[in-house]
């Protein structure tokens, strides 16, 4: 907890004001659970608002001392649990289940049944392309036909077209950064040790990954969780970003009106702002208008790891659904497979004003380019 | 538990699928105690991390126990079970965990031996996939 920066908060409240859910609930004030933690020196397990914080970053991005709230609530969750605290999860538990189920080191996963042939794989590469748990949310999300995986066959193909070598892992675990999130350290941990055990064993140098998160996990909470393994871990639009501005690659034609929604572990986590754009500046024929809230400011899509769910987020989701509206743009692009997951679960939802917009994944947009050249 | 006994879950709704298991008991039918039932009110109650989870706690398979069709006192049953138990039965293909590990099943209301057949034989087939994969791969 130490190496959050929480005890350099001044309690000057930043944090709270520019928060997406203290905006919309008053009884969630990050201000206030840093002051009684550090106060008491120890966790209220009754307190049901630790549970609310999104990790979107924004508070971090505000904060003079640098306070990761985010990391700092992940570690408070952490207590709680050990304590006694008993999670809401949604969607029944089934995505912990599957993951903790992930965990057994004796699986043998089935994984990979979904890839399509025209993907050319390099067998035994040192860059490895890491799916992520989009064949898993395929299934699990079934009725929101949000179709992950076609994002990642997308960017598989995007990188044959790049002429990047890359192999995947049949047996890849998640990445286990919702585990992380939502406090469960311990589950956390045996992913970590899995994953980065068959990196070893492959030799791996350079991990691209379609989704932020796992960008995000693998490249600086294994650092933390498993030493620092030297391992290069990239996402999709880091490595091709480069390659459209030298001309080594190039990209189609798509006649939509666009706006881009920053995935928080993509933008404030990771920095990366430019490339998404420049992939998308490559398209011909797309248009980018930005939402009000964007880059270092843009709203979260007001996910938490898959538990409490509820109210605020719907309205969080609504909020992003109507300032992508208001663009008068006819795509939401968005570079996660979770935003796109619980955008479209908003749009699905009864009430839902800004369902005309379409919610498509960055890579997709970009693949389907070269079919219109 | 040991290496005989195979756990497993069955969540049987509380009309047909309990008055089997209630038959059974009546009547003396045995069957192992590694057997543990879970009464819900109906299947559609069921969601597919309801059923992951007794996977994850260490449940080798797991039986949904229901109404046979058309006979649901909610009249809600098949779509929501089908789709809930399919979506698990995917999950479990991609964890490399055999799928038949998930069965669903309909047995006549009442039908005590029915039901202790049928948890025999599961039993035996949860048996012969112990051997049938790598020692542990559960």
């Amino acid at each position: 907890m130490i190496d959050t920066n929480i005890r350099l908060c001044l309690d000057c409240g930043k944090c709270t004001v520019v928060c997406p859910v203290a905006q919309r609930d008053p009884d969630f004030n990050p201000r206030l659970i840093a002051q009684k933690r550090l106060g008491r020196g120890s966790v209220d397990c009754q307190d049901e608002t630790i549970w609310d914080c999104l990790s979107c970053y924004m508070c971090v991005e505000r904060c003079n001392y640098l306070v990761r709230f985010p990391e700092f609530i992940h570690a408070v969750r952490s207590e709680a649990l050990e304590e006694g605290a008993r999670l809401q999860c949604t969607h029944g538990g089934a995505l912990q289940s599957y993951m903790h189920l992930m965990a057994r080191d004796e699986l043998r996963q089935n994984r990979l049944d979904w890839l399509p042939e025209d993907i050319e794989l390099t067998e035994g590469c040192d860059t490895v392309f890491f799916v992520g748990c989009a064949p898993y949310f395929d299934v699990v999300f079934e009725e929101l036909e949000v179709e992950t995986l076609e994002g990642v066959k997308s960017a598989m193909r995007l990188l044959n077209k790049a002429k990047i070598p890359f192999d995947v892992m049949d047996n890849e675990r998640c990445c286990g950064k919702d585990l992380l999130v939502q406090g469960d350290r311990e589950g956390f941990l045996a992913l970590a040790r899995l994953n980065a055990d068959e990196f070893a064993r492959r030799g791996v140098k350079r991990i691209i990954t379609n989704c932020p998160e796992c960008r995000y996990c693998l490249a600086v909470d294994y650092a933390k969780a498993v030493g620092d393994t030297g391992i290069e871990v990239l996402h999709l639009t880091q490595v091709l970003a480069p390659l459209l501005e030298t001309g080594d690659m190039e990209l189609g034609r798509a006649a939509i009106r666009a706006t881009y929604q920053d995935p928080c572990a993509l933008g404030r986590c990771s920095r990366v702002f430019d490339e998404p754009r420049r992939i998308l500046g490559a398209v011909e024929g797309l248009g980018l208008s930005e939402m009000e809230e964007n880059r270092e400011k843009a709203l979260c899509c007001g996910a938490s790891p898959w538990v409490h769910c509820g109210a605020v987020n719907r309205r969080i989701q609504k909020d992003r659904l109507a300032q992508a509206s208001a663009t008068g743009a006819t795509t939401l692009i968005t570079a996660c497979p979770k935003c796109k997951i619980h955008l479209t679960c908003a749009q699905r939802s009864e009430d839902d004003i800004s369902a005309k917009i379409e919610i498509k994944d960055l890579a997709s947009v970009a693949a389907q380019s070269l079919e219109g050249r | 538990m040991s290496n005989t006994e195979v756990p497993i879950v069955i969540y049987a709704c509380n009309w047909d699928g309990l008055s089997c298991v209630e038959a059974a008991a009546r009547v003396g039918h045995c069957y192992p105690s590694s057997v543990r039932l879970v009464r819900i009110s109906c299947l559609s109650r069921l969601n597919q991390g309801l059923i992951l989870r007794a996977f994850e706690l260490g449940a080798e398979g797991v039986m949904l126990l229901g109404c046979s069709p058309g006979n649901c006192q909610y009249d809600r049953e098949s779509d929501l079970v089908s789709r809930e138990y399919e979506k698990a039965r995917a999950v479990l293909r991609l964890l490399g965990m055999d799928e038949e590990r998930l069965i669903l099943s309909h047995i006549p209301r009442g039908d005590g031996y029915g039901f202790v057949r049928q948890i025999t034989a599961f039993l035996d087939q949860l048996r012969a996939m112990r051997h049938a994969v790598p020692a542990g791969s559960l």
